[in-house]
């Protein structure tokens, strides 16, 4: 599903944030990205979705080569992906309805769908009551959860979480958990970026380790 | 990875919005209206610029359209005299008459016969009509007055007016007051001059405020962009709520803009006629001919649409 082969990325200046990538994550799999802050998880996972473009290197989503893509096909390479940020990125003069809808909302589809489907899900994340609230009255747990609703509303080919489980208590981090690994089993791809030991203690997958822009391990289908 | 819009996903996907005739447009502008709500301080904002530009724009028009107008006014006393030796009779007057009304630039030619020359001296000299007393009744020539109509009534063209006017057989004489025309004409071509440079300046300064500003509210929602390009928006779809919101935001702003102006020349009115004592409906003030007005609106538009158009292609980068 995805492909990485001898990626390199810079932000701009002569350090690389990634350096020589190759992995792959097999359609299906439940893999956890790792490694310490500043390592370059979140650099990794943006390239999937052409958030930006590598240095060099060739990525294959779906075995299409994205980095040939054209500026017009991005949206479309998007739409497969459905991405949990590390800042959530909600939208705060807008109701929990439409920061989730707005998934669907570019795929055309109409208030009435989406304010059913949209339902749907916040109430598989038990936040349905809070559909009219705006994020900044939400805590910091239930934005999570919308973020991740957002992301999972279009049943998306795969399922991008930055720190998914940040500032939760373990116990909404274990709803986290099962809707990530219920959507794995409805047959999203799922990554995981995280930091966080313990959780892969607690829901063993397998694990990609990011060191200084180096995959150090878990880069290939074990 | 197949980019048909139908996948075989597990999820059942409703119509597209935009399969119902206009579906896609109504929604753009449900959008576009959705996000002025959300946005009311930012577009207050925009709005209110758009305005107080449009305003000092439109007020700059309003002072030009009236002291054109009155410029006109004054032209109205660019009169050409055709001068007789001798009074002409009915037929060869009635004749040449014609042949000047045929002219282009004459507004309308009137016959002063000696008589009615010295009766209107006489009138001038009203309490001293005892200066005439022995002067023989024709001691004033007859005359052929003509009016210029409009466009006509600057040197360059009263001149050509004359030259044509001497080619009518009967036409010896013709005087007019050459000195004022020329003068008129310099007043009228400065007060183009500056107004088209002050104009232009004007217009100038508010394209670029307004578009500032503008380029300010959309920097401060980049987030909106931001997200809507993550989640897969193409970019007309982005795009297309912000310049429906530009486009409304240049209409009210104009709308606005044309009723304050209203209000101020109304107050003006009422004003004047108050403390001149005169009926301000005579007084010859005009408001803004409806095409202007028309094209203030449009000019708002264009400038909501423009502004917001150049403004997004920073940060719409897809
Ligand atoms: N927009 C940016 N511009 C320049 N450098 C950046 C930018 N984003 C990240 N970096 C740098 O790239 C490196 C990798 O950052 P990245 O955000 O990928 O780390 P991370 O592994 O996600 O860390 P964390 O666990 O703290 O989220 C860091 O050294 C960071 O300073
Ligand atoms: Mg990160």
């Amino acid at each position: 599903m995805i492909r990485l082969n001898n990626v390199y990325m810079s932000y701009g200046g002569n350090v690389a944030a990634l350096h020589d990538v190759s992995l792959h994550i097999a359609k299906g799999d439940f893999v956890y990205v790792t490694g310490a802050s500043g390592a370059g998880k979140t650099t990794l996972m943006r390239l999937f979705y052409l958030a930006h473009a590598p240095s060099r290197g060739q990525i294959l989503i779906d075995g299409q080569n994205i980095t040939r893509f054209k500026p017009a096909q991005i949206p479309y390479l998007r739409r497969d992906f459905g991405v949990v940020f590390q800042d959530f990125k909600l939208l705060p003069n807008r109701t929990v309805l439409e920061n989730v809808g707005i998934t669907l909302e570019v795929l055309g589809w109409n208030k009435k769908d989406i304010a059913r489907r949209v339902n749907h899900v916040l109430k598989q994340m038990g936040l349905e009551h809070k559909v009219n609230s705006t994020p900044q009255r939400l805590s910091g747990g239930e934005q999570q959860r919308i973020a991740l609703a957002r992301a999972l509303v279009n049943e998306p080919k795969i399922l991008l979480a930055d720190e998914p489980t940040g500032n939760l208590d373990e116990a909404t981090a274990n709803q986290v958990m099962s809707v990530l690994k219920e959507a794995n089993i409805r047959g999203t791809t799922v990554v995981v970026a995280t930091h966080d030991r313990h959780l892969l203690d607690k829901h063993p997958r397998r694990v990609i380790m990011v060191d200084k822009g180096r995959i150090s391990e878990g880069g290939d289908e074990a | 990875m197949k980019r048909n819009k139908a996948t075989n996903r597990a999820l059942k996907r409703p119509k597209l919005s935009g399969d119902a005739g206009g579906g896609r447009f109504g929604y753009f502008v449900t959008r576009a209206v959705m996000n002025i709500r959300q946005n009311m301080l930012v577009n207050t904002l925009t709005v209110g610029t758009i305005t107080l530009g449009l305003l000092i724009l439109s007020l700059f028009l309003l002072v030009y359209v009236n002291v054109e107008g009155l410029a006109e006014n004054w032209s109205e006393k660019v009169q050409v005299t055709v001068y007789f030796e001798s009074e002409p009779d009915p037929v060869t007057l009635r004749n040449l008459t014609s042949q000047v009304e045929a002219l282009s630039g004459t507004a309308n030619a009137k016959f002063v016969s000696k008589v009615e020359a010295l009766n209107r001296f006489r009138e001038r000299l009203k309490g001293q009509e005892a200066l005439l007393d022995g002067l023989a009744p024709d001691i004033l020539p007859a005359s052929l007055e003509i009016r210029l109509k409009k466009g006509h009534r600057e040197s360059a063209a009263v001149d050509a007016y004359v030259s044509r006017l001497k080619k009518i057989p009967g036409v010896a004489e013709v005087q007019y007051g050459e000195e004022w025309v020329r003068r008129f004409s310099t007043f009228m071509s400065f007060m183009r001059v500056t107004g088209l440079v002050l104009g232009a300046f004007l217009v100038l300064a508010v394209v670029l405020i307004v578009s500032n500003t503008i380029k300010l509210t959309i920097y401060a929602r980049q987030d909106e962009l931001e997200i809507m390009a993550l989640v897969g928006g193409t970019k007309w779809f982005i795009k297309i709520p912000f310049l429906i919101e530009g486009i409304i935001q240049g209409s009210a702003g104009a709308l606005l803009a044309e009723l304050v102006l209203f209000g101020v020349y109304f107050a003006f009115l009422h004003n004047a006629g108050n403390f001149l004592s005169f009926n301000p409906a005579d007084a010859g003030l005009s408001f803004l001919p409806l095409e202007w007005l028309a094209g203030l609106l449009a000019g708002g538009m264009l400038l909501g649409l423009l502004g917001s158009l150049t403004s997004l292609k920073r940060f719409v980068r897809i």
